[in-house]
């Protein structure tokens, strides 16, 4: 006897038909922005794990680079960039060089990065006050009395030539941080917490 | 005399002047001419900026890299964070319409444009570069070789990754370093992972310490095995992790190293007869007169 597979329910049927996985959580245009700030296809991944293999913040923390690949192509949104373990990546590109399928899944993980500063408002402390030390002195990390007093002695000037010896150019930094708000945003951010 | 703008960030000129100083030094002697870039800022760090907003992390290079063009001077630079974000901002918005267009229109703002003008390179590439430089003429420039001292190599992370947006090859075991510190007449080691990152990049040293400094414990655990007087790298990011990182994974692990670590230029300064006083070598976390007491 020839039959067809069948169970007998609609609901069922209709939803064994349905390929497509759905979720409430679900972003389809996070894959694009991902792809679109990355620059790279992300949903080419499929999913070997070359990169959490190799990757030097796997083996010590929850951090799977796999598994924030997959989320992308997935589009949830909320739950990759808001996962703290976003922030673990070193951003050694090991694993971009590994990857079988030529992608850049180090590119995929600062995008994440990006959507969770500028659409989800959140980033963590230590980046905003990298912003606020840019703002003042156009260094991340700036000149002190040690150094000043060992660069002497070493007879070079006791600012660099770079924007400490020229602050003139200091109003330009600012001018490009300001364009994007970063400034502002780096104090409030860190003022919410405080 | 081959003349370059020296952009030199902020861990170099903030943290280890030694680098600065050595680097200005040791390429006078190699016929390099380092002048001072005026005016330019943090690269912005790659880590930091780059991964909050890509658009500020290239506007904030281009700024730095037009300065250069002002000069008309190719970019020469020390450290593996800058080199990834002046290089790679460089070539990107070169190649690219869309990130060029929208870096401009922010330099604008402040009467600046980007032109993709120059190139950017690493000092340690022009050094073994034969074009420029070239082993031979390191090896010739010795005055004081290092004999008689193990080695160990790091080559950092972005200098050489990610491999196909870079110009060295292999990225996986890569030799070229190692003949650069032969040259010095000390001997370079092998160790396992050799590869692998410092652990202080993309923001995580200021984020997780702990994180960071597991990772450079398990360097440091990697390079004890085969023994060596001290470690070299080209970066002063790395130098900074290694250097103070074995500080802190005293503190935090229990367990010291005393492992000396030098920026190639410092050790280059000290293979062409400067003295350690004219490097800061003091400013250093780790001391590094077991190391001295060896070469001097």
């Amino acid at each position: 006897m020839a039959f067809e597979k069948n169970y007998n329910d609609p609901e069922l049927e209709a939803k064994l038909k349905d390929t497509c996985y759905y979720t409430s959580d679900a972003n389809p245009d996070f894959l694009k922005e991902v792809e679109r700030i990355s620059r790279t296809p992300a949903h080419l991944c499929f999913q070997c794990g070359t990169c959490t293999g190799g990757c030097p913040s796997a083996p010590r923390s929850s951090f799977r680079i796999r598994l924030f690949m997959r989320k992308a192509t997935l589009g949830l949104e909320a739950e990759a960039v808001l996962d703290p373990d976003l922030w673990l990546c070193t951003t050694c590109y090991s694993c971009t060089d590994r990857c079988p399928r030529d992608l850049a899944p180090t590119d995929v993980i600062m995008a994440m990065r990006n959507i969770c500063f500028i659409k989800y408002d959140t980033a963590p402390r230590n980046f905003m006050k990298s912003v606020q030390a840019m703002y003042a002195y156009g260094h991340v990390v700036p000149n002190n009395a040690t150094n000043m007093a060992a660069r002497v002695k070493l007879g070079l000037p006791e600012q660099p030539p770079t924007v400490h010896a020229y602050p003139e150019f200091l109003a330009g930094i600012q001018s490009i941080l300001d364009h994007y708000g970063m400034k502002e945003k780096a104090d409030r951010l860190l003022s919410e917490v405080e | 005399m081959h003349e370059y703008a020296f952009f030199l960030g902020c861990i170099a000129p903030n943290r280890y002047p030694g680098c600065e100083a050595s680097a200005i030094k040791t390429s006078a002697k190699l016929d390099i001419d380092l002048l001072p870039l005026k005016g330019a800022s943090c690269c912005p760090a790659p880590g930091a900026f780059g991964a909050i907003d890509l658009r500020v992390w290239y506007a904030m290079a281009a700024r730095n890299i037009c300065l250069a063009e002002d000069m008309g001077k190719d970019i020469a630079l020390i450290c593996n964070g800058c080199y990834k974000s002046i290089y790679e901002v460089n070539e990107k918005l070169k190649h690219n319409d869309d990130l060029r267009d929208g870096a401009n229109e922010v330099l604008a703002e402040i009467d600046m444009e980007f032109k993709g003008s120059i190139d950017v390179w690493h000092l340690i590439e022009l050094y073994y570069d034969p074009k420029i430089c070239g082993v031979e003429k390191v090896r010739n420039s010795v005055t004081h070789p290092l004999t008689g001292t193990r080695i160990a190599p790091h080559y950092g992370c972005h200098l050489l990754k990610p491999a196909k947006e870079r110009h060295f090859g292999d990225s996986e075991n890569p030799m070229w370093f190692e003949e650069l510190i032969e040259a010095l007449g000390a001997e370079p080691i092998q160790y396992r992972n050799k590869m692998q990152c410092c652990g202080a990049g993309g923001g995580v040293r200021g984020y997780d310490l702990t994180q960071a400094l597991d990772i450079t414990n398990e360097k440091l655990i990697n390079i004890e095995e085969v023994g060596a007087d001290a470690l070299t790298e080209f970066c002063p990011f790395c130098q900074l992790q290694y250097d103070r990182g074995q500080l802190e994974i005293a503190e935090k692990f229990g367990k010291t190293y005393n492992l000396p670590v030098l920026h190639y230029n410092e050790l280059l300064g000290l293979a062409q007869g400067m003295s350690p006083d004219e490097l800061a070598l003091d400013l250093h976390g780790v001391d590094c007169k077991p190391f001295l007491e060896k070469i001097l």
